[in-house]
């Protein structure tokens, strides 16, 4: 079986502007690529190309990727725009790397909130003819998706609130300066109802952030030493279809192609406890399950005891989100690349507050569009491999 | 240096319209991707992997709308993403459905696109928006404006003419009146040119490419794919990307990061496919070249950024007879995007008709004994550039 060239993160930086009116969505990304480099120890000369992750309708553009070429040290460079997904760009520049052309790739994505209705900007990717008309957007058609998962599994509420307290408690520890609220689980089921079955308090509101990482070959990280690297053992990315009503709500199909691929490429056979933790995604609590179960790490039939067992609390076997995740801090279009940042960081000894003890892999899983359209797993690890393709 | 040989083995192409009203937007995008699998003898069960080439949403008016595209690409539980870098995204598309195989991540990948331009409204209105929405929205910059201004410092630095622009578009519509899939087949004369209005002096309606509703799709393997699978094939020698300033104001007046009469990124951009291809002399090498020119003037700063001409001299060379099919190399033989202009894809139909040529499979519009080809996408305001290097 071939394998890949090694490659990894040698640096990141998640940037949540406290001052957005006072700092620009371009200065907001000099920065975020700039911390991202310092964190690598590299300059932007050292960047043989750059991807970033960008969605016009967010950012009020035509071809968002133009403004921010100049912002991440574009000009002169190979630089190119995955609005699919932010992290589409993260594999992108992996496989950029694995091509041989390149050495280096800085990924950069953001979210900002200054559009005058974020719901409305989403609600232009409905169709035209058949959705458009619905009151369909990202939070309702999340909504159908809790629908579907709480009438296939009954009962499964309680671990969704559950998981929502986990996550908050998690955020808090790990940033406290953002200060999720609220924590308590009676308060979190009762709050207001947002889209039936979810609650005001079950989903955090979009949050201006910015996420960048820095990838290097493996003969880039020796010639120029650098610490700590993450190496991406495997990655895997697949998609839905675009209608709703073409698919199971409930079944997450393209996550569980995502992860054949990642593990196949990791050489992970059994994947429960292979982890030391996990960041999925979690724009609600109920894609938290669906994503653990579609990574392997529960089974459908321990969701509604997951919460006894505690595997994926702080302190359990295989921690979820110890970031507090998306239901902490919700930049909604650069979410699920801030969590491959953060497991990234878990593995380089660099996560801060939250930092695990002994990291050696652990695997990262972002979900975008409509009720997890497309679905992206990464796993990486401490030890340099290369991944199987 | 990427070890994995790539080649194109599948090219499908819509014939290019105004208006495609029989065809909804998956349904052209499906059309391109019938007609490249029909091409190589393939499903769309044998494909591992889908990019997907759109440019701005608000030409279409749906967000994020490759997300309708998955089913009529035949991505649902594939690897599936999006490029957009503009207009050279058709060809941006292609270049990393190369990184999908040169990476070892996939042996048999997809690249395809479509857009309804011509159904657009008003697509002016809507590339005004490319623009920082602080300084440059404000002025009445579209891309026509744009790359006027382009042409005026043209003329004033290289002495081009309203002639020598006109010249551009006898030509390339002579060569399209050869391919049935172009937009604008019918032969005009300078005359014909100079009597159609000015849209942004000097660029007339004739000068301008038309706004085209169409497909297009390109199927890539990897070498060990194509040959257990005794496939025919040519092949992605060079590709690169470089970029230019977003401040259209960066490119003139006093202290210019870039000459606006020149197409400085792509220069560099060429020079980098050049060299990944082993072209030290593209003049003497390249038999055929499609260039993304959506305007007259354009084409003259593509060819000498391609290394065909001498900086200035290609008016000249065109006067002279240079760039025509049968001449040393042929510029946009199949009528270019100046004839064509389907957004998301029209530099995907620059590297499909280099392909085609080299291939020689060009139809009426072959060059002659083709073997090597270069092509280029450019994209946002004059800013983003992809090139590439095909050889049979």
């Amino acid at each position: 079986m071939a394998s890949a060239p090694a490659i990894a993160v040698v640096g990141s930086a998640i940037h949540a502007p406290r001052d957005p009116k006072q700092r620009s969505l371009e200065e907001a990304m000099y920065a975020v690529a700039k911390a991202a480099l310092f964190d690598a120890g590299l300059s932007t000369d050292d960047l043989d190309g750059i991807v970033v992750g960008a969605n016009d309708q967010l950012d009020g553009r035509a071809i968002s990727i133009m403004m921010a070429s100049g912002s991440v040290g574009g000009v002169g460079r190979d630089i190119l725009s995955t609005p699919s997904a932010a992290e589409h760009a993260f594999v992108l520049g992996a496989m950029r790397i694995a091509t041989g052309q390149y050495r280096t790739q800085l990924v950069v994505s953001w979210s900002p909130t200054a559009v005058n209705s974020v719901p409305e900007a989403l609600k232009l990717g409905t169709d035209p003819y058949f959705h458009r008309a619905l009151p369909l957007d990202e939070l309702s058609a999340a909504a159908l998706q809790a629908t579907a998962i709480e009438h296939a599994v009954p009962g499964v509420r309680e671990a969704a609130l559950g998981i929502v307290v986990k996550n908050r408690s998690n955020g808090a520890a790990a940033y406290p300066d953002r200060s999720p609220a609220p924590l308590e689980q009676s308060w979190i089921g009762s709050g207001k109802m947002l889209r039936w079955p979810l609650t005001e308090n079950m989903v955090s509101p979009p949050a201006y952030g910015l996420v960048a990482l820095v990838l290097a070959s493996a003969a880039f990280v020796k010639k120029r030493r650098l610490s700590s690297p993450a190496w991406i053992h495997g990655m895997g990315w697949a998609t839905e279809t675009g209608f709703l009503g073409d698919r199971d709500l409930a079944n997450a199909l393209a996550l569980a192609e995502a992860a054949r691929q990642a593990y196949r490429a990791a050489a992970i056979k059994d994947p429960t406890d292979a982890f030391q933790l996990a960041e999925v995604s979690d724009a609600t609590p109920y894609q938290e399950l669906l994503a653990c179960e579609g990574l392997g790490l529960s089974a459908r039939k321990q969701w509604r005891n997951a919460r006894k067992s505690a595997r994926f609390a702080s302190d359990g076997s295989t921690p979820v989100n110890l970031s507090g995740g998306a239901l902490s801090f919700n930049p909604v279009y650069c979410a699920g690349l801030v969590s491959i940042a953060e497991a990234a960081n878990q593995v380089r000894g660099r996560a801060g507050h939250h930092q695990r003890k002994n990291v050696r892999r652990v695997v990262a899983h972002a979900a975008s569009g409509f009720a997890m359209q497309y679905h992206t797993v990464v796993v990486m690890g401490a030890d340099r491999r290369e991944a199987r393709s | 240096m990427t070890k994995t040989r790539v080649g194109i083995i599948g090219i499908g192409q819509s014939e290019f319209k105004a208006r495609r009203d029989d065809a909804n937007y998956p349904e052209l995008v499906r059309e391109g991707v019938a007609l490249a699998l029909k091409n190589c003898g393939r499903t769309l069960e044998d494909i591992e992997a889908v990019v997907y080439s759109l440019a701005p949403d608000a030409l279409l008016g749906i967000g994020n709308a490759e997300r309708l595209g998955v089913d009529a690409v035949g991505a649902r539980n594939k690897r599936f993403m999006r490029i957009n870098t503009g207009g050279s995204t058709g060809l941006s598309s292609v270049a990393v459905a190369h990184a999908h195989i040169a990476s070892g991540a996939c042996d048999l990948v997809l690249a395809a696109g479509g857009d309804k331009v011509g159904e657009s409204g008003d697509s002016q209105t809507i590339l005004n928006k490319i623009w920082d929405p602080t300084y440059e929205r404000q002025l009445p910059l579209g891309t026509i404006t744009m790359l006027a201004m382009s042409a005026v410092r043209a003329m004033n630095k290289y002495g081009m003419t309203e002639e020598d622009m006109a010249r551009i578009t006898v030509k390339n519509r002579a060569n399209a009146s050869l391919n049935p899939n172009a937009h604008l087949r019918k032969k005009v004369t300078i005359e014909d040119v100079f009597a159609s209005r000015y849209i942004a002096w000097p660029i007339k309606l004739l000068d301008a490419c038309p706004q085209s509703s169409g497909g297009c799709a390109m199927v890539l393997a990897s070498e060990r794919y194509i040959k257990e699978n005794g496939l025919e094939a040519v092949w992605i020698t060079g590709v690169a990307h470089c970029s230019e300033s977003y401040f259209i104001g960066d490119r003139m007046g006093k202290g210019f990061v870039a000459d606006h009469a020149d197409a400085h990124a792509l220069g560099e951009c060429f020079e980098r496919s050049y060299a990944m291809a082993g072209i030290k002399r593209p003049a003497k090498r390249i038999d055929v070249a499609e260039l993304y020119a959506p305007f007259s003037n354009t084409e003259f700063h593509a060819i000498e950024a391609a290394g065909l001409a001498p900086k200035g001299k290609s008016m000249a060379m065109l006067r002279e007879g240079a760039f025509h099919i049968g001449s040393r190399t042929a510029v946009n033989p199949s009528g270019g995007t100046l004839c064509t202009n389907a957004i998301a894809v029209s530099a995907m139909v620059r590297v499909a008709e280099a392909a085609l040529q080299v291939w020689g499979r060009a139809g009426a519009h072959q060059q002659p004994n083709a073997k090597v080809a270069a092509a280029s996408g450019n994209g946002g305001d004059h800013q983003f550039f992809g090139t590439m290097v095909i050889e049979a």
